[in-house]
């Protein structure tokens, strides 16, 4: 079971790495959806094992954010109808190398954090949660497409619901599905404002927004 | 029957009204309903709390919702803000009986001003911390749309900012409270309700104090970004600034306490824990004066009458902060300053809101005269600055000087000293402004005098009364819900 879900999270790892080095909007989102979907399978290979419980939060979570999600920013993007290539403040190489070094330290904080016993089989879920968590606060920081803030932002929710497992395995379902719906309206009102910001502005780079200031 | 089964109705009637709200076919409707629905909604829930008050803490079947003076306490404050935020959207919102919103608009600002109403009752009612967090993560994504209810290019970028902002620092505080569970899952030993605050309580004393600690950095960070704590401040000022007034005034009078108030939910947890009870405090302590002082400084160079007060949001949010780590007498001196601020800023925000839409700007060299001018609302803009600078009769005179008196009792005369720097570089700030706001001659171009409508000047007389007399004396109902809610968030067992 422990080779499984260190197979999952190295693919985990490795999607980061594909999102920080990805130059095309379209295949970020697509890498996104990825590891959605890489993420709702977790739960399926937890010590709950498969049962209902795991299977209707597998299926809700691959459903949002493998299907859902991933219509609803291609077509706010196509909406606000803006180039789709990213141009990112740091270079991609650059970027590499820092996702290189955002995975170092999540290792290092996955062994040092005072985290308790791993509820989870396998080594890898905290450090890849953790990795994927700094990945996605990168991706914000780093891109001036709103659509890549977005991104980025799912992308942490991504970290957080591994991290989550991995440290409280018996969430009660209701927190579960209210949690859910939360990412749900989340991404939904970002989408509805990228097409806004575009209408608005011609263009959806948040860099440009900068009128407030002070 | 059980009166806790009762909390359900608190939050299905707001859900209610922004049903309705979607239905009704004219804008002057919406705004009618909105102002009446919350004043049933605030009535009932001042006379259902005042009638409970010596049964609290009450729980619905199930352990669901949970209502314990601390919830009261801000519930109170809560339906007090959005009443006065209500009556004064209906005036700000129409010109001449007609409403200056289309139907679309009214529309989407009934369904999602009860809407918040909701989220902000369920964060107040829910004792589970992970739904508490659903709740708090909820009123961002409510409120949204509200500071771009009229879509222009700085309010896109405002909401925009918030949203973004907002949704990240929470989804922190999240990982926050999945360590809370983490420890709780080492000792707890019943399955499913483990995250119930109600248990938390009883068990927190065999945490692990580490992963306590851990907790609270995540949990301080991600909240305090909503709760507008310096340095996380940065979304605040643009969104305060560009929402429609009666949304500035509840974001500044609410929308910052329910992210403060799951700080004082989470606090007795964490100070549980073997050997850190004076940690968390600290925190609080250098969070609060970092606001305090950095607000101060911003305020210096504020030209936008909103920005303003914003800022000056920030200062206060600190002061509350501040006060959680002074010991039970700075957290009661924080829940009177939370009455108090949010009062005295819906009448600030109000007044800007007024001002400057009579002036044609928000530019405050550009405003002179108001007293003369603004009339009603010059008047409501001079007493919330003045009740804001701290001076005395006004309400936040006494909860200011019950803050110094708690550092001084504690011999935290740093922190003191700091505090009294921060006050009086607010106070002298505020003070300049409200003397060239208020006097001097109304520039010559400005639009029509103000008719003032008879709802503008009752909020004006409620607020300023409010103010002048919860400083000195407090309705006995009141101080015994601020003295047990001051009890449950400094740990002692009531």
């Amino acid at each position: 079971m422990s080779t499984l879900i260190d197979s999952l999270i190295a693919a985990l790892l490795l999607v980061n790495l594909g999102l920080v080095g990805s130059s095309r909007l379209t295949g970020c989102i697509r890498l996104a959806a990825l590891q959605g979907v890489l993420v709702g399978l977790l739960p399926l290979v937890s010590h709950a094992g498969v049962a209902p419980r795991t299977v209707i939060l597998a299926l809700g979570v691959i459903s949002l954010k493998g299907i859902v999600f991933p219509r609803l920013l291609a077509n706010a993007i196509r909406n606000a109808d803006v180039r789709r290539e990213i141009e990112p403040f740091v270079g991609f190489s650059v970027s590499l190398l820092m996702a290189l070094g955002l995975v170092a330290v999540s290792f290092w904080l996955g062994s040092n954090l005072p985290l308790p016993e791993n509820q989870f089989p396998g080594k890898l879920v905290i450090p890849g949660a953790l990795c994927t968590i700094l990945i996605g606060l990168f991706l914000i920081i780093s891109r001036r497409k709103a659509v890549n803030q977005v991104l980025g932002y799912l992308v942490i929710e991504n970290g957080i619901a591994a991290f989550g497992l991995a440290l409280v395995p018996d969430i009660p379902m209701l927190i579960e599905l209210g949690i859910l719906l939360d990412v749900f309206f989340g991404i939904f009102i970002m989408a509805i404002m990228i097409y806004r910001i575009g209408r608005e502005f011609n263009h959806i780079d948040v860099d440009r927004l900068s009128t407030l200031k002070g | 029957m059980n009166p806790g089964n009762l909390l359900w109705v608190l939050l299905l009637l707001p859900a209610l009204g922004g049903g309705i709200s979607l239905l009704l076919k004219s804008g002057r409707s919406i705004l009618r309903l909105v102002a009446a629905g919350v004043f049933l909604i605030a009535t009932g829930t001042g006379v259902f709390v005042f009638s409970l008050s010596g049964r609290l803490p009450i729980l619905s079947r199930g352990g669901w919702l949970h209502l314990d003076a601390l919830t009261a306490f801000h519930l109170l404050v809560m339906t007090l803000v959005f009443l006065l935020c209500s009556l004064f959207a209906v005036v700000y919102f129409q010109e001449g009986g007609r409403p200056t919103i289309d139907l679309a608009q009214a529309r989407r600002f009934g369904a999602l001003w009860f809407g918040a109403l909701t989220a902000m009752t369920f964060v107040l009612l829910a004792n589970n911390l992970g739904l508490m967090w659903v709740g708090v993560e909820a009123t961002t994504l409510i409120t949204a749309f509200l500071i771009c209810l009229h879509s222009t290019p700085v309010s896109l970028e405002a909401t925009w900012k918030y949203l973004i902002v907002c949704s990240v620092g929470v989804a922190f505080a999240f990982m926050g409270i999945l360590l809370i569970g983490a420890a709780a899952a080492e000792t707890s030993t019943i399955a499913g309700h483990f995250l119930d605050w109600t248990h938390l309580r009883r068990i927190a004393g065999g945490f692990d104090p580490k992963l306590m600690k851990l907790a609270f950095v995540f949990l301080l960070v991600g909240f305090g970004t909503k709760a507008g704590l310096a340095p996380f401040h940065n979304w605040l000022p643009d969104a305060h600034s560009q929402a429609p007034a009666p949304v500035s005034a509840l974001f500044s009078g609410f929308l910052l306490n329910s992210a403060l108030y799951a700080l004082m939910r989470i606090f007795p947890l964490i100070n549980a824990a073997k050997g850190i009870s004076a940690w968390g405090g600290r925190l609080f302590v250098i969070f609060g004066l970092l606001s305090i002082l950095l607000a101060g400084v911003f305020l210096l160079s504020q030209h936008d009458l909103k920005r303003f007060f914003a800022y000056c949001s920030v200062e206060n949010i600190g002061i509350i902060a501040l006060g959680l780590g002074l010991g039970p007498l700075g957290i009661t001196a924080s829940l009177f300053h939370t009455l108090y601020h949010s009062t005295a800023k819906v009448l600030g925000f109000s007044a800007a809101g007024r001002i400057g839409h009579m002036y044609g700007t928000m530019d405050m060299r550009r405003i002179s005269g108001a007293l003369r001018f603004g009339r009603w609302w010059g008047v409501g803009l001079l007493v919330s600055l003045l009740a804001l600078s701290g001076m005395a009769p006004l309400a936040i005179f006494f909860s200011k000087f019950l803050m110094m008196r708690a550092a001084a009792l504690n011999r935290e005369y740093l922190v003191l000293i700091l505090l009294l720097f921060g006050s009086c570089l607010v106070f002298i700030t505020m003070i300049r402004r409200a003397i060239d706001l208020s006097w001097g001659e109304p520039p010559v171009q400005a639009g029509p005098a103000a008719h003032d409508h008879r709802l503008e000047k009752t909020i004006v007389l409620v607020t300023f009364a409010l103010l002048l007399i919860l400083g000195m004396w407090q309705p006995r109902p009141v101080l015994g819900l601020i003295r047990q809610a001051a009890a449950i968030v400094g740990g002692q067992k009531s």
